[in-house]
């Protein structure tokens, strides 16, 4: 294991997301079988108690954890010069077989923590508790992924190994590979930005009518959001990338966290998981709508989230157009 | 209407120090009436008007004002209650010294966010009810007695809360101003709020403006008079 501040920050942190999941998941478990309102016995009041608690503490975790997940990936870009052959982040993540299992446990965990905070921001919205037994749930699924994620991210660290020879996105993110990866970056330019465009223009459109209407379209809007999340990441393979690079055989989505490009990586990175998460968001409490307490405060929190996930996912568009209108790099019949 | 469901209140649960200080108490208390709740100290009723008030939550069972289960309610909810509905006299009044009076009274209020002419205007229109008009400018710590308590019910009286909530106000009081205080408890009766005193000053259980005298003993209810 290479001993970095970084590593150690990551490790400790995951470990204390951890043992306070578990900590609430014992509970939550204790919600989901007892849980009564209309009890005032002992335990019922001890209950009420600790989901102030434990509201507070996952505030907290799932806080980090949404900035380890770029904390992580400035790590994994920091530590390439340590191994032969690795130039940014995709290299120093092929060192071992955990690396790019562990980058994505953390994306689906980035996701379902913020998904979960959207939840109990809605349900300490309301007097009588209408979403607990649902974010407790939702909690008890998260909580093994978590536990997976200590599980990969610790092996990975682990691992690492100076001077080991890996590949780096020259090999992963190369047409004519047998990967995902270099499947991703085969496809069409041209296909990928329509998709693209076209994704964003129905997330948009979907948008703005959930934002006048307010009515079931939040649905479509979450989907929509979800979607554009997906065709948006590949896109960062498949076309974007090429644009900063100004080279249209390098594919890679981890150099454009680099320096040299402006560290623009992180502004795409940050506006596309905010724009998910606060897509994703309206879609999850969308449910809930028509619980008598929380049918006044669940329409303004998605009004919210749809204006956040416009402006991430617009503020994603702009950086990509500027880099396509004024790159050197031309593609012709793309 | 304010009902209280099996109410318990234990402190220090589990240890060595363990002290039950509410012992399963039911009780309905009727609205714009006075309420007094007697006994030696340590009897459970300053506890008891604690956790009505909100100020504090009990270990087990319910309370509903004026139907609405407050008990479970997540602490922001108390707080719009506490400020809402309840107005409290504290035994030693609690005033903020080194402010004037009429801030004093218009503290309570602040969070509100109300317009701040208005709310002078309403703090001075109290104090000016209770002959306190001019002292209005002056510093809480040069008061007498019975003007910080007369300065303590107006503050309590200063977001217009429908239950005002006394914790023994006449223990540092002379007859003469103990009495005065009762004329202002029957005056805040005759508005139309529900009073709860606890007290063991037989001039206030024995006055003839209390409605009905709930006699506690170890936490637990022991009698319930109605006069």
């Amino acid at each position: 294991m290479i001993v970095n501040p970084s590593i150690i920050s990551l490790l400790l942190g995951s470990l204390f997301i951890c043992s306070m999941l578990l900590y609430s998941a014992y509970y939550g478990i204790h919600i989901l079988k007892r849980w009564d309102i209309r009890s005032g016995s002992e335990l019922q009041l001890i209950l009420e108690r600790k989901t102030y608690l434990i509201s507070t503490i996952m505030n907290y975790a799932f806080g980090f954890q949404l900035a380890s997940l770029f904390l992580f990936i400035f790590t994994a870009d920091h530590l390439h010069n340590l191994f032969i052959g690795a130039m940014c982040a995709a290299g120093t993540l092929n060192v071992n077989v955990y690396g790019y299992p562990a980058i994505i446990m953390k994306t689906v965990n980035c996701l379902l923590a913020g998904t979960w905070l959207i939840m109990n921001y809605t349900d300490n919205r309301a007097f009588d508790y209408p979403l607990i037994k649902k974010k407790y749930f939702l909690l008890l699924v998260i909580t093994p992924l978590l536990g997976a994620e200590l599980f990969l991210q610790s092996a990975y660290f682990s691992g690492l190994r100076a001077h080991v020879i890996t590949s780096c996105c020259g090999s992963l993110f190369s047409i004519g590979e047998e990967s995902i990866t270099s499947d991703i970056a085969s496809l069409s330019g041209l296909f990928t930005k329509v998709a693209f465009y076209l994704s964003m223009v129905l997330t948009f459109v979907s948008g703005m009518y959930f934002y006048k209407k307010r009515n079931t379209a939040g649905y479509a809007f979450a989907f929509m959001s979800t979607v554009t999340f997906v065709v948006s990441t590949s896109s960062l393979i498949s076309f974007i990338s090429p644009y900063f690079y100004e080279l249209p055989t390098h594919h890679c989505p981890f150099c454009i966290l680099q320096r040299e490009y402006g560290y623009a990586g992180y502004a795409l990175y940050i506006t596309l998981l905010g724009g998910a998460i606060s897509g994703l968001g309206v879609g999850a409490i969308m449910p809930f709508r028509d619980i008598q307490s929380l049918s006044k405060t669940v329409p303004g929190i998605q009004r919210k989230l749809t204006v956040t996930a416009l402006i991430s996912y617009f503020l994603f568009t702009g950086i990509v157009t500027y880099q396509i209108v004024f790159s050197n790099l031309t593609m012709k019949g793309y | 209407m304010i009902e209280l469901i099996n109410i318990k209140k234990i402190f220090n649960m589990g240890r060595p120090n363990e002290f039950v200080a509410v012992d399963g108490v039911s009780l309905l208390i009727e609205s714009h009436k006075i309420t007094v709740f007697k006994g030696p100290s340590g009897s459970g009723k300053t506890t008891l008007l604690s956790l009505i008030g909100c100020m504090a939550r009990p270990t087990s069972g319910r309370i509903m004002v004026s139907g609405n289960e407050i008990t479970s309610l997540p602490e922001r909810f108390l707080t719009e209650i506490r400020r809402k509905i309840f107005g409290f006299v504290f035994q030693q009044f609690h005033l903020i010294k080194g402010i004037t009076v009429l801030e004093n009274v218009m503290l309570p209020a602040y969070p509100l966010g109300e317009k701040y002419s208005a709310l002078r205007k309403r703090a001075v229109s109290l104090l000016d009810l209770f002959n306190l008009s001019h002292k209005v400018s002056s510093k809480v710590e040069w008061l007498s007695g019975g003007e910080t308590q007369r300065v303590s019910i107006a503050r309590a009286l200063v977001n217009d809360p429908s239950v005002v909530i006394a914790d023994e106000p006449t223990a540092y009081l002379d007859t003469k101003l103990s009495r005065e205080f009762l004329e202002i408890a029957e005056r805040m009766k005759k508005e139309g709020k529900t009073i709860l005193i606890a007290s063991h000053d037989p001039l206030v259980y024995e006055s003839d403006i209390v409605d009905r005298v709930v006699e506690m003993r170890d936490g637990k209810i022991i009698s319930r008079e109605k006069s």
